[in-house]
């Protein structure tokens, strides 16, 4: 068997594993988890490694294929705790006692982040990894207008977590 | 300011997990996928397997069955012709489900991706009411064969009053309806418990284009 795919897709893999990194832990809360969903995302991007051209940015490829078994394809395992839908009520019980410092800012935030929908997570990540509209709009279907309109809703719940 | 822009700031920050090197993730290319369309695709050879096997088993290892039948059809040529239009579904379905499994491709974007395995279930669940309807079908013309060729029980049937004959009807009725109660109820479970998470992120998504 030709070695030299496997060779090229492992290299590249190594080189940008941190983005798969990341989706897991937006999408997992715990150690087996993580490695169990970046598994999986690893045998999806190696099933469609010989169709990846290059005319795309491999990293480009990656945030698909990674966020399409994260929402779609991965079964969670009884080790991942399945998301909640998002709970006011909770966030502004935990914003009553956060301080105003920025970290136990960004605590309260990257808790309110991890109790998002899979698909507004899906959002916030292709945002917070600084894709524009239309590249956001494409990797999940949805018109650039309503990826803007859904992006601002999400904006207020947060906002509103962090000022009650 | 924004909220968002704090996180962003601190986004890329994060501490990294523990980086895996090219010798850890090599071994990971060659092990099982556990994802939804793998499943999907098990359970839908398993459904074609098991409704061919139901066809066909009787009637080859049965000489009784066989003979029965072919009694019942005196018609040879609409025996032939029915057998043929049966296979013929069954490789339509059969050629139907691959092309849809062939199509679920993980590069499409996100609702892509979900049609495509809804579409490919939607197929398995033609499928399956084919083959019940199909079942009731033959139930329904085997048992009106079944009187009337035999002397004995329509002769007996022949004896029934109106009200007896309405309890046997609903009888019957009640059992069928209790025999596809328990099919769609395996399939509800099978497949809610397969795609709870598809269905309920697609629906999320639809809602974002309403």
């Amino acid at each position: 068997m030709n070695k030299e795919p496997e060779h090229s897709f492992v290299e590249l893999l190594e080189k940008h594993q941190n983005i798969i990194h990341k989706v897991c832990r937006l999408y997992t809360n715990n150690y087996d988890a993580h490695n169990d969903l970046f598994q999986e995302i690893t045998i999806q991007l190696w099933k469609a490694y010989p169709k990846f051209r290059g005319d795309s940015k491999f990293s480009t490829w990656m945030y698909r294929v990674g966020l399409n078994t994260a929402i779609t394809l991965y079964r969670k395992s009884k080790r991942t705790i399945a998301t909640q839908g998002f709970d006011g009520v909770e966030f502004k019980m935990k914003a009553e006692t956060y301080d105003d410092t920025e970290e136990q800012q960004l605590k309260t935030m990257y808790n309110a982040l991890h109790q998002l929908n899979d698909i507004d997570k899906a959002l916030v990540f292709l945002y917070l990894e600084d894709k524009d509209y239309s590249e956001i709009s494409e990797t999940m279907g949805i018109s650039e207008v309503n990826a803007r309109v859904k992006m601002n809703r999400i904006k207020t719940k947060l906002k509103t977590i962090l000022n009650p | 300011m924004d909220e968002l822009e704090l996180l962003k700031k601190d986004w890329n920050k994060q501490s990294e997990h523990k980086k895996l090197s090219a010798k850890e993730i090599y071994p990971m290319l060659h092990k099982k996928s556990s994802s939804i369309v793998k499943m999907l695709f098990y359970i839908s050879i398993g459904e074609l397997v098991l409704w061919i096997l139901i066809n066909c088993i009787p009637y080859t290892f049965s000489d009784a069955y066989k003979q029965r039948i072919e009694s019942i059809y005196s018609n040879n040529y609409l025996f032939a012709a029915l057998t043929v239009f049966g296979y013929g579904i069954i490789l339509l379905f059969i050629y139907l489900l691959f092309k849809s499994h062939k199509a679920i491709s993980v590069t499409d974007n996100a609702k892509k991706l979900m049609e495509s395995i809804l579409r490919t279930r939607k197929i398995v669940k033609y499928y399956v009411i084919y083959n019940l309807v199909m079942a009731f079908i033959s139930m329904a013309v085997g048992s009106y064969f079944f009187i009337f060729h035999s002397p004995e029980l329509s002769d007996s049937i022949s004896h029934l009053n109106n009200k007896q004959l309405i309890i046997m009807f609903g009888i019957t009725l009640g059992i069928t309806a209790v025999f596809v109660f328990a099919i769609w109820l395996f399939y509800k479970l099978i497949y809610g418990w397969l795609l709870k998470r598809l269905n309920r992120n697609y629906k999320e998504l639809q809602k974002l284009e309403d």
